[in-house]
């Protein structure tokens, strides 16, 4: 049996405190032990993003990130985004303008997104697109994706909200 | 009492539709966009084990020995499946065409580079695949074939032996007298086309956990299906097993786009759960898997083409030669997709005479599966260069050229020479509004300009039929049988009156759950929320076979307004008989039944739903108490094949014409696409929104297939394209904002009018890129042939033109 590590990480405001092989990746980690299956792998090689969740606030591929490099990390994954009181202005954007069909790449999507309108609340079509260039969708062609993500910043903009929760 | 289906959205039950027709907010969303959707990997089961499967990493050679007992003796690995397994406990796979499925794993010899050889099942992922590293195989490579020409040859070195030849299929198909009207052309073009080998790569790979009970002996699968039918039913054949033995029960899932594929991992783990007697095994596909063998690979086809046309610029015969490398066996079913272009073989067009020359190969490539679109998209694209081909050297222009040959509007229903009847459509219509829309005189001009400052600017444009409402009797010629494919739905109505549909399969993306509830509100007068819609697995759900073949909306639309029609029917006797009059008298309108012009005599469904349910004291004597009904949707007039392969298949014929202002960079080979604009014609628009997202994601693949992708093989089977690093799918970045209009020709034959749209404009998309492109490279004196128009590929078309001048 390969030796294992102690990683204590944070969770969408939730402590772990888990015993992992050095290798497994961490979205592995996220789907396994913690449950959160709301982060999905869709090619585990770093190209599709759709398992992109934020370390620190920082947007990651948990398929090509171990979890032993996450710990002492605050992490936020699609879980993290919705409150018991609704969803996430981002979500609630994709959900009015069919920003989803399959919704396998979504949550890849809104997190990419989070990180994005937090550092600037107002980008550009080439700003959003130069960031989303790192998040594939087989379905919807994209347009309203773009849409969406218009929707989701005049959103954010009237409720006064820079993309929270969740950044550390 | 015939079921009434009503063909308008007038003929509803209500004054005025608040659902159907607008682009409501889908009833998926919630669940996806909160990551609480259950995707098949998300499930874990009491007592799971996790597959791995080790793969040939060589593209033909016989199976000398395999030994695994190493891999047995790891930790945590439960047992370890060969072709010793297979053989014992399973029959080869089904096959189009007929004979040329393989065990789940080899007994003799592996095919392909990517074939599984053996499995493993264990504790974890992890260990599964340290054991695969265990196993011992020791190969003798044989000769390879990638080149399905030289494949047929004598002495080709055969896929599988059994078979003799690698030629899976060989038939001229003649429809008209093609021969006559090539000798009376006034002139004949002809040209070769390649479109290589691309494929359907959904975000989600295949998934599935499987069990297979040795003392039952009977099979339950969850997976992600797109046809738990199908698959019950070839796991049924494959296993020996009664087809009442075998439960699928689809998961949503993440796309699939026709390429799930899944069968052999299906398989494979089935075999595993057995031997392990009977635990559940989770296998899924890794994205590697899926690129190099799974569900993947799709049209690698060598085109010739001639047309016949007459001085006025009339086409009057087409002659398609084509060979299909299908890869190293029939399991993908990819050869239906050569069957399918006799759907709309003629596309738009009056042609009155075809020849079909049509050869299926083998080769020591993945087997080819379905794609989106199903094989026209590739035939359209070598019709439509075919169509400028003609118009340029006639003088005339490629709008004009296809007006001049459109089907028109009153000849419908129209039948085309091989066989299948067009339902409706405007083909002038659809032409006009996107020769307005794209300012098509100006855009010409703008082309001239640019040209003159030594721009490489190309102006495309490309008409094609998107065949709706798939029937098997279209794939016949290829050894698929069968005529219709009843879809079923069993509508439900509580105590409280809020309803529950179930239907028999499962989400995928194109938002058939959402019709479903926009249907049954709008009938019943209710809201949305008043609807909810679940699934059932193959063991309960009413005959049904999800979505494909552009064929669900319609089908499943057919099916919810035939059970709601039953409901509708009972409830009109439990009224009539409250009411003391004949249930004729009884009209259901904005949810609420009653005598039409007596305001006292009326109740609402709810209401009589509660005393079908609450108060059997009430009812009259001989009435069904149940608010609920099944109905079962199939397409009316389907015909079987005749001896030329000619059937009356595919109801429905969309329409679109699609038009693009590109740029070629002669330094890098690069296209941009400076302007897109599209105008289809699918009959009533049930949710328009949605239509709208299957189109513009339906552009996504089409500028994928003419751009960029392509699965590279090496001489000696090795997939070079294992990774999205070299497969290159579409990025934000590389799909455009089409500029998008409607017609709107409803079908005469179907429910509410609708056409089949599901997997709308990749039959277009391809086609009018690349007459864009080789609008651009008119000047230089070149063509481009090949698809994808890859930037290589085009930068040493301009630079080999450019030498010659």
């Amino acid at each position: 049996m390969a030796t294992k590590h102690t990683v204590r990480i944070k969770v969408n405001g939730v402590n772990h405190e888990s015993e992992v092989e050095a290798r497994t990746t961490l979205v592995d980690f996220l789907r396994g032990p913690l449950a959160l299956t709301g982060t999905h792998v869709g090619c585990e090689h770093g190209v599709c993003g759709a398992c992109t969740v934020l370390v620190d606030g920082r947007t990651a591929r948990s398929c090509l990130m171990l979890a032993v490099q996450a710990d002492g990390a605050e992490i936020t994954t699609v879980e993290g985004l919705a409150t018991p009181d609704g969803l996430h202005p981002i979500q609630q954007a994709f959900v009015e303008e069919h920003g989803l069909q399959c919704g396998f790449c979504t949550p890849g999507f809104l997190m990419s997104l989070v990180e994005l309108l937090h550092e600037n609340p107002d980008p550009s079509d080439d700003e959003i697109k130069d960031v989303l260039g790192g998040q594939i969708c087989r379905c919807t062609g994209y347009q309203s994706i773009l849409k969406s993500v218009h929707s989701a910043i005049a959103k954010l903009r009237t409720a006064g909200l820079a993309a929270q929760p969740p950044l550390a | 009492m015939a079921v009434k289906i009503p063909n308008h959205i007038d003929e509803l039950p209500t004054s005025s539709p608040r659902f159907i027709g607008r682009g409501v907010e889908r009833v998926e969303d919630i669940g996806l966009i909160t990551g609480r959707t259950e995707f098949i990997d998300n499930i874990s089961m009491t007592g799971m084990l996790h597959c791995a499967i080790l793969r040939s990493p060589i593209a033909h050679a016989k199976i000398e020995s395999i030994d695994v007992s190493a891999a047995l003796e790891l930790p945590g690995v439960v047992a370890v499946v060969t072709g010793e397994d297979a053989a014992k406990w399973s029959h080869p796979a089904a096959s189009s065409p007929e004979g040329w499925g393989t065990y789940c794993l080899p007994t003799d010899k592996v095919r392909f580079v990517g074939e599984p050889v053996a499995a493993v099942a264990a504790t974890s992922r992890y260990i599964a695949e340290d054991a695969l590293e265990l196993i011992e195989i020791e190969y003798e490579p044989l000769a390879v074939v990638m080149d399905p020409v030289a494949a047929m040859a004598d002495d080709s070195p055969l896929v599988i032996e059994e078979r003799g030849s690698n030629v899976m299929l060989q038939r001229v198909f003649n429809w008209g007298d093609t021969d006559a009207a090539f000798a009376a052309a006034d002139h004949v073009f002809s040209e070769k086309f390649r479109w290589n080998r691309l494929g359907a790569n959904p975000m989600e790979t295949y998934g599935c956990i499987s069990e297979w009970d040795p003392n039952e002996l009977n099979i339950t699968v969850r997976g992600s299906f797109q046809s738990p039918s199908h698959m019950a039913l070839g796991r049924a054949m494959t296993f020996g097993l009664p087809s009442n033995k075998v439960r699928m029960i689809a998961q949503p899932h993440g796309g699939s786009f026709g390429g799930k594929g899944g069968v052999r991992g299906t398989d494979i783990s089935l075999l595993l759960s057995r031997k392990t007697g009977g635990r559940p095994i989770k296998w899924i596909e890794d994205r590697m898997e899926y690129l190099t063998a799974g569900g993947s690979q799709a049209w690698d086809r060598r085109y010739e083409l001639s047309i016949a046309v007459s001085d006025a610029g009339i086409v009057t015969g087409l002659k398609v030669k084509l060979v299909d490398d299908l890869g190293a066996n029939g399991e993908g079913f990819g050869a239906i997709s050569a069957a399918k272009p006799l759907a709309a073989f003629t596309g738009p067009y009056t042609i009155g005479a075809a020849r079909y020359d049509l050869s299926l190969v083998a080769t020591n490539k993945a087997p080819a599966s379905p794609y989106r679109g199903m094989g026209p998209p590739p035939h359209n694209f070598a019709l439509e260069q075919m169509m400028d081909i003609a118009a340029r050297n006639l003088g005339i222009d490629p709008a004009e050229f296809r007006r001049r040959n459109f089907i028109p509007k009153d000849a419908f229903p129209y039948t085309i020479p091989s066989g299948n009847e067009y339902d409706s459509g405007d083909y002038q219509a659809v032409l006009d509004k996107a020769l307005a829309l794209s300012e098509y005189t100006k855009l010409r001009e703008e082309q001239e300009r640019l040209r003159e400052q030594g721009r490489m600017i190309g102006i495309g444009i490309a008409s094609a039929i998107e065949p709706g409402v798939f029937d098997w009797n279209a794939y016949a010629i290829v050894g698929v049988q069968g005529t219709g494919v009843p879809e079923g739905a069993t509508v439900s109505i509580d105590i409280l009156g809020k309803v529950m549909v179930r239907v028999g399969f499962a989400l995928e993306g194109q938002g058939q759950y959402t019709l479903v509830t926009q249907l049954v509100a709008d009938y019943f007068g209710l809201e949305m929320d008043d609807v909810n819609v679940t699934m059932l697995d193959t063991a309960s759900a009413p005959p049904a076979f999800g979505p494909g073949g552009s064929r669900l909306g319609v089908a499943i639309t057919g099916a919810v307004l035939g059970a709601c029609d039953r409901i509708r029917e009972k409830m009109c006797k439990v009224v009539a008989g409250l009411m003391q009059t004949e249930p004729e008298n009884i009209q259901l309108m904005d949810g609420v039944f009653g005598i039409p012009g007596v305001p006292e005599a009326q109740m609402p469904m709810a209401q009589v739903a509660g005393t079908m349910l609450g108060a059997s004291h009430l009812l009259p004597p001989d009435v069904d108490p149940r608010p609920e009904a099944t109905h079962v949707w199939t397409a009316a007039g389907r015909t079987p094949v005749d001896e030329e392969g000619r059937a009356k298949s595919y109801l429905t014929a969309a329409h679109a014409v699609h038009i693009v202002l590109l740029e070629i960079d002669p330094e890098t080979g690069m296209v941009e696409i400076l302007k897109y604009v599209l105008v289809d014609d699918c009959g009533t628009r049930l949710n328009p929104a949605t239509v709208e997202g299957q189109t513009q994601g339906s552009v996504a693949q089409g500028i994928g297939a003419a751009l960029l992708e392509e699965y590279v093989y090496d001489e000696d089977g090795q997939l070079l394209t294992s990774t999205y690093m070299d497969y290159l799918l579409p990025t934000i970045s590389d799909v455009p904002a089409p500029l998008m209009g409607e017609v709107v020709t409803p079908s005469p034959f179907t429910p509410l009018g609708a056409k089949g749209c599901g997997e709308g404009a990749i039959h277009t998309t391809p086609a009018a890129v690349m007459c864009a492109i080789n609008d651009a490279l008119l000047p230089l004196g070149t063509r481009a042939d090949e698809v994808p128009a890859a930037p290589n590929r085009l930068w040493k078309l301009i630079r080999a033109a450019s030498e010659k001048s």
